[in-house]
């Protein structure tokens, strides 16, 4: 209850200071005049009066200064006082704040960008429901190491798996999207009809695809990335529907995927996996693969070891009862967080790391700053100290002013990571970005802000305890400084000290990190790749379907590339050295029997993750 | 100019809110009804006086108004809250409390 009447006086004490300080001294003015009144009437002259009444009183302003006290907001009084003190302080040593806060916005600003990167690519949540039950599960030999998975067996895995609440296959297609002003190759996903609904990711508008979608021979229908609708369809409704031509076959589509979903392969159209099936040995042979993952959910309060443990049995199994096309297959699986550009996880590690030392050498920097300027303060220090500051006082407003300056330093520092982390976006490559979104989001501006504090004491506290502990004697004289330089320089010197070994550390560790990336590129790669451009070119359609058809396309472009200014020599093959692109063709030799088909004919030769289609080709 | 120790502090709260129990007082009318009503025997310390009223008035326990004074003089007036009546009553009770041992004790011989 009492709250009632205290609320309004603390808001008054607050913001109507000046007008509690006019009543407090009407106040004690009322009181004098009726003692001077007293006085008088006692037989005193006026002037004897009124001094007897001061006496009597005693130190108004000391009577001031205690009612003062008991307004009960003196802390939220102290705070702004020190707050506009050490703005003024600031203001007054424009060189040294300058120093500060750059020195500062450097250390911050670079570890800004940095975690943002960091966050984008390593911390953001998926976008998943209860992301960190799903789990991607690829195939392995002994020689190659990941493959891919063979569809069959996958139906297998689904059916006969208990760790696993869900499971779906996703493969990766490409398309040519004709139709359109100007053909395009997109890249795709073929998915179980389940997948959407096991990542829990649901079509903006339109449907999602049906059960029966999985099987070969289903309608070709697809789903557009958002991007994809924005950028072709003008994100209109009717765009549900509406046919787009890919590969020769038209497709209609059925739905938009939502705005935040993203792959770790680029998706801008999703099919059912039934259309992949459709005329794909692949999807009924045991022995051939296509380029198809499968993604599981795990079963409430599955371990993943236990899944793994679960599948190698089943696969164990499958090898037994189909022989020598499974046997040397096993199996992998990793939580999908971890394939969402995990294998760059040490290297962005590493560079945070190095962004914090830049921090801590800038915030050792600084504290050098202020311990110097300390060394400048010491008299008024000691001066606030004699006449009746707390030590408590001194180190809080030397920690405000600390605080200003990690502010400011704060503020620049994000303000120049913001410009700069476009930049530093386009430089990761999109695989390993895999439809991240790397900005200055609300985490990385909450990490901003944690620096800032910590940087705060880190470079504050040393100082503002170093002036609150000054020998007031020896302060105040002339020439008394001994003592206190003593430990000043102690203090000086060990920050010195560490500068130079983080700042040392920093610059072999980017010394040795530059000589590798020079010698990588300085490697021999058996050729000479200076001027070589290379081109692609997939020939899905119809039109191509035939050897003459291509070879008479290949030759024609071959004729108009060399004809071009500035090209001395043109050529074409079906694989770039130096890419992932493999190709593989039997070779049978007359007189020696034929291979088993579609099997490993021999073990040296690498299988593959893709198998291009004799259909493509690479113009050098 | 010293402090008030604890128990002088207490003591002068409960003279304030007694006295301005009756009816609204300024600071110096305060101090001359304690000195009369307790036949000159209580002068109270004028500088404990005013931080004493800002202390009761910042813990809710009176509250304040400007008026006019006597001879047409703009004063702040005390009363008490009803949270401020209900302390006195605590407070006179603790003190009559305290009086009563601190007599038993000296009449003890």
């Amino acid at each position: 209850m009492r709250w009632l009447y205290k609320l309004p006086l603390r808001f008054r004490s607050l913001f109507k200071r000046g007008r509690v300080e006019e009543e407090l001294s009407d106040e004690l003015r009322f009181h004098l005049e009726k003692l001077t009144e007293e006085n008088v009437a006692r037989g005193m002259t006026a002037e004897d009066a009124r001094y007897a009444a001061l006496l009597e009183l005693g130190g108004v302003d000391q009577i001031k200064e205690e009612c003062r006290d008991m307004r009960r907001v003196s802390w939220i009084e102290n705070l702004i006082q020190d707050v506009r003190y050490g703005l003024r302080t600031l203001a007054k040593n424009p060189g040294f704040t300058a120093v500060a806060v750059l020195t500062l916005a450097l250390g911050i600003g670079a570890n800004t960008a940095i975690f943002s990167v960091v966050y984008g690519i390593l911390l953001q949540p998926l976008p998943f429901r209860d992301a960190s039950r799903l789990v991607l599960l690829n195939e392995t030999t002994p020689l190659v190491g990941n493959m891919s998975v063979n569809y069959p067996n996958f139906l297998d895995w689904r059916a006969q798996s208990r760790t696993f609440s869900e499971m779906a296959a996703v493969g990766s297609v490409h398309f040519n999207m004709t139709g359109i002003s100007q053909p395009e190759n997109i890249g795709g996903l073929a998915v179980s009809p389940n997948f959407l609904s096991m990542v829990g990711a649901r079509p903006v508008i339109g449907r999602s695809f049906a059960p029966d979608e999985e099987k070969a021979g289903t309608a070709p229908v697809l789903l557009v990335s958002y991007a994809l609708w924005q950028s072709h369809f003008g994100a209109a409704s009717r765009a549900i529907g509406q046919t787009i031509r890919l590969d020769s076959r038209t497709f209609t589509i059925v739905g938009v995927l939502p705005p935040d979903f993203r792959w770790v392969e680029k998706c801008d159209v999703m099919v059912p996996i039934g259309v992949w099936a459709t005329n794909n040995s692949a999807a009924t042979n045991r022995g051939e693969r296509g380029d198809l993952l499968a993604v599981g959910r795990l079963a409430a309060g599955v371990r993943i070891e236990q899944a793994r443990t679960e599948i190698e049995g089943i696969t164990a199994r499958l090898a037994h009862g189909y022989g020598q096309v499974n046997t040397r297959s096993g199996v992998k699986l990793q939580p999908l967080r971890e394939t969402f550009s995990g294998d760059v996880r040490p290297a962005l590690l590493v560079l945070l790391g190095a962004a914090i030392c830049v921090l801590l050498v800038a915030c050792a920097n600084v504290a050098n700053l202020f311990l110097l300027r300390g060394a400048v303060r010491a008299k008024e220090m000691a001066l606030r100290i004699a006449i009746g500051a707390s030590g408590g006082r001194i180190v809080r407003q030397v920690l405000t002013e600390s605080f200003l300056v990690a502010l400011l330093g704060g503020l620049v520092g994000v303000g120049l990571a913001i410009a700069g982390i476009p930049a530093i976006a386009r430089l990761i490559p999109p695989d390993t970005l895999a439809g991240a979104s790397v900005g200055a989001n609300g985490a990385v501006l909450l990490f901003s802000a944690g620096l800032v504090v910590l940087s705060m004491f880190v470079f504050g506290l040393a100082p503002a305890l170093h002036s609150a502990s000054g020998d007031i004697q020896s302060e105040l004289k002339e020439g008394g400084r001994t003592t206190s330089a003593g430990r000043r320089n102690r203090w000086c010197g060990f920050l010195a000290t560490s500068e130079i070994a983080l700042a040392l550390i920093l610059l072999v560790g980017a010394g040795l990190m530059m000589k590798s990336l020079y010698r990588l590129l300085s490697v021999d790669y058996g050729f000479r790749a200076e001027r070589v451009l290379k081109m692609e070119m997939s020939l899905r359609t119809a039109q191509y379907d035939k050897a003459p058809a291509v070879i008479g396309l290949w030759q024609q472009t071959l004729d108009r590339v060399r004809a071009l200014p500035g090209v001395e020599s043109a050529a074409a093959g079906t694989a770039i050295p130096l890419t992932n692109d493999h190709s593989r063709l039997d070779i049978t030799v007359e007189g020696m029997p034929l291979l088993n088909p579609g099997g490993f004919p021999h073990p040296d030769m690498h299988t593959v993750s893709r198998i291009m289609r004799r259909r493509s080709a690479f113009a050098c | 100019m010293s402090k008030p120790t604890d128990l002088v502090q207490g003591t002068l709260d409960v003279l304030i809110l007694k006295t301005i129990a009756l009816e609204p007082m300024h600071g110096w009318g305060i101090a001359q009804r304690i000195k009369q009503v307790s036949k000159e025997v209580l002068q109270v310390n004028q500088g404990a006086l005013y931080p004493a009223l800002h202390r009761l008035e910042q813990n809710g326990w009176i509250k304040a108004k400007w008026g006019d004074s006597d001879n047409n003089r703009r004063a702040k007036f005390y009363s008490l809250t009803p949270a401020g009546r209900e302390y006195l009553e605590q407070e006179q009770a603790h003190w009559q409390r305290l009086s009563a041992a601190i007599d038993l004790v000296l009449e003890a011989s």
